[in-house]
């Protein structure tokens, strides 16, 4: 026999002895543990309640308003057209499959923002992706919406244009009676000084 | 090409392509390890050549330690690695049908086509056996559908069965390969002296 | 042996190729410095108990009092902010830098000693998230700051009576969603008919120039 065989078989056999003591490695679908921290850090997930509001009434076919809280409060109140998947069911296949879908854009929303970010967190370290985070919750939604709080006079022009746009969103949500007359910047009246008479005289 | 299609490094068209440079390497290698020769295949039942068992333990064992060690370095997702669906009945039956073939004709299917590029007659009429054999099956499968899929048992592996870790497995079946290697190769010897016209 | 044998010697070769590929392999394989410890089944058993999980801020306290002195704060928020102000006592770590060799050490040592970590940023909000990742590596010893830093800065000299405040509380409906957005709810309406005034700048009136020249 060729001395060759021994040598082959013995490099055979350690390699072989070798994997019982490599630990396996667990694969999952889910997200390396060192990219994790870097998404969360991205505020590109959150959306503001105009937004929503805007995609809710153009009827936007890609949205999906997901409610993460519990089923009782979903029952007692929610964004029109929206999902409950209470935040202890994300990982049942109920919950999974309003997920991850190419083409739709998932919000998430509780009552503020900080559930609906942590179930945002636990989605993307399951590498699901096009998930959004309702900056405020459901409490800046009344706040912005609902119950909008119109803007001083000094404000920027454009949150007047905001509040209208935030009425028109209340009218659309609530059926409110339209209050009439838009808001408007009013314009600034500069007096003119009256002249003093010139005193006579001078240089 | 799994990994580089599934990671998107190349689209999906090139499959076709990579698949026929892999099928010539292939060829190349059964034939260059001697596999195109009917004595060889047919050898391994009458014990006096067992070079396919060789051949193919040797690839097996190579490509399980390998992988096992490329997957504990993350260069390799094993979780993403095609495994063939278990219908236990069906693949006994399947086996027994292909060995009987293999002793009567001299050939496995893919041995027959690198034996018909160097020339060989019966190989030519192995293969027409088998596209009649294919064309017979294709015929008759709405009658063996029922058993061809009976006891599914899914995508699972040993490891999967019977809770015993892959490493401990790949350990096993080196040890047998290696084994088998050397009680082969003393048969071997043993059933060529008593043949006396021993050639290729 | 005859022709159509496996050659030894080229076996040998190609297995000594892979005994190199494996040595490779074992020489650039970076060990992972941290990994899930809570899969996402039990990080969402996590969150329904909350007294473990939030550090209130009349609990500040005691640790400004020195009281308290297994708790180090950490405040989340960039250098230049913490430059600005900070919690007393607090160590300053941005996110982004939380995970750097030197840091992570550092929350495993005080893991080792018993030591509650506070992680804090500008609100709860911008440090929920760096908390839940933390506790997902399975850092158990921390907490985050409810209210965060610009609730501190509110309340800075009575921190003790904000017991009874609920403001900076998340996860509480703060409306009735369901009565507020009845369109005949009449308390916004309400609230909208002084009419918007428009502002007149007045300029102060110049006093009479006094004659006289230069």
């Amino acid at each position: 026999m060729n001395r060759n065989y021994y040598i082959l078989t013995a490099i055979m056999l350690i390699l072989a002895i070798g994997t019982v003591f490599i630990h396996e490695r667990k694969y999952t679908s889910e997200l390396p543990a060192s990219e994790l921290l870097w998404d969360i850090l991205q505020p590109s997930r959150f959306v503001t309640t105009d937004q929503v509001a805007k995609r809710i009434i153009e009827k936007d076919p890609s949205l999906l308003l997901i409610d993460v809280r519990p089923a009782s409060e979903y029952n007692k109140f929610s964004l029109p057209n929206a999902v409950n998947v209470p935040f202890d069911s994300i990982e049942t296949a109920t919950g999974q499959q309003y997920f991850g879908n190419p083409g739709t854009k998932v919000v998430l929303f509780g009552d503020d923002g900080i559930l609906a970010n942590r179930v945002w967190i636990l989605l993307r370290r399951l590498d699901l992706k096009n998930n959004y985070v309702m900056r405020g919750g459901l409490n800046e939604w009344i706040e912005t919406i609902i119950q909008p709080k119109r803007p001083k006079q000094t404000d920027p022009e454009i949150s007047f244009e905001q509040y209208n746009f935030r009425r028109a969103a209340r009218l659309y949500f609530t059926g409110a009676k339209v209050v009439t007359g838009n808001m408007k910047k009013e314009k600034v009246v500069f007096k003119k000084r009256k002249r003093a008479a010139v005193a006579a005289g001078g240089c | 090409m799994g990994p580089l299609v599934l990671n998107g490094f190349i689209s999906s068209n090139w499959n076709l392509l990579i698949a026929v440079f892999i099928g010539m390497a292939f060829g190349f290698l059964l034939e260059s390890s001697g596999f195109s020769s009917s004595r060889n295949i047919a050898g391994v039942f009458y014990g006096y050549n067992f070079v396919v068992i060789r051949v193919f333990f040797t690839a097996v064992i190579v490509a399980m330690v390998g992988l096992l060690y490329m997957g504990y370095f993350g260069w390799v997702n094993l979780s993403q690695i095609f495994i063939l669906p278990t219908f236990l009945p069906s693949m006994i039956t399947g086996a027994v049908i292909m060995g009987v073939g293999m002793i009567i004709g001299g050939f496995c299917p893919g041995t027959s086509f690198t034996a018909i590029t160097i020339g060989k007659i019966d190989a030519l009429v192995f293969a027409i056996g088998l596209y009649i054999g294919i064309f017979f099956f294709a015929e008759g499968y709405p009658f063996l559908e029922k058993f061809y899929l009976s006891a599914n048992l899914g995508h699972v592996t040993l490891a999967d069965v019977t809770g015993i870790s892959l490493g401990w497995w790949a350990l096993i079946f080196t040890v047998f390969a290696l084994a088998s290697f050397w009680i082969t190769a003393s048969i071997e010897k043993k059933v060529r002296k008593r043949i006396k016209d021993y050639k290729f | 042996m005859n022709v159509h044998e496996l050659n030894p010697k080229k076996t040998l070769g190609v297995l000594i190729v892979l005994v190199i590929v494996v040595i490779i392999g074992f020489l650039t394989m970076k060990p992972s410095r941290y990994d899930y410890k809570l899969n996402v089944n039990q990080s969402i058993q996590l969150l329904k108990d909350t007294s473990e999980i939030n550090f209130y801020p009349y609990e500040l306290v005691d640790v400004l009092n020195h009281k308290n002195k297994n708790v180090v704060l950490i405040d989340l928020r960039n250098k230049y902010a913490f430059g600005r102000g900070h919690i007393p006592g607090a160590l300053s770590i941005p996110s982004f830098d939380l995970t750097h060799k030197k840091n992570l050490r550092l929350l495993k040592d005080y893991k080792k000693n018993g030591l509650t970590v506070v992680l804090y940023s500008n609100n709860q909000l911008s440090a929920d998230g760096p908390w839940f990742f933390f506790r997902q590596i399975g850092f158990n010893n921390v907490r985050v700051l409810l209210g965060g830093y610009n609730y501190f800065l509110k309340h800075k000299n009575n921190l003790a009576a904000t017991r009874s405040d609920n403001s900076y509380i998340k996860g509480i409906e703060r409306f009735n969603y369901a009565k507020v957005s009845k369109s005949s709810d009449k308390s916004f309406e309400l609230n909208q008919n002084n009419k918007p005034k428009p502002v007149i700048f007045k300029r102060r009136k110049r006093e009479a120039v006094a004659a006289g020249g230069c």
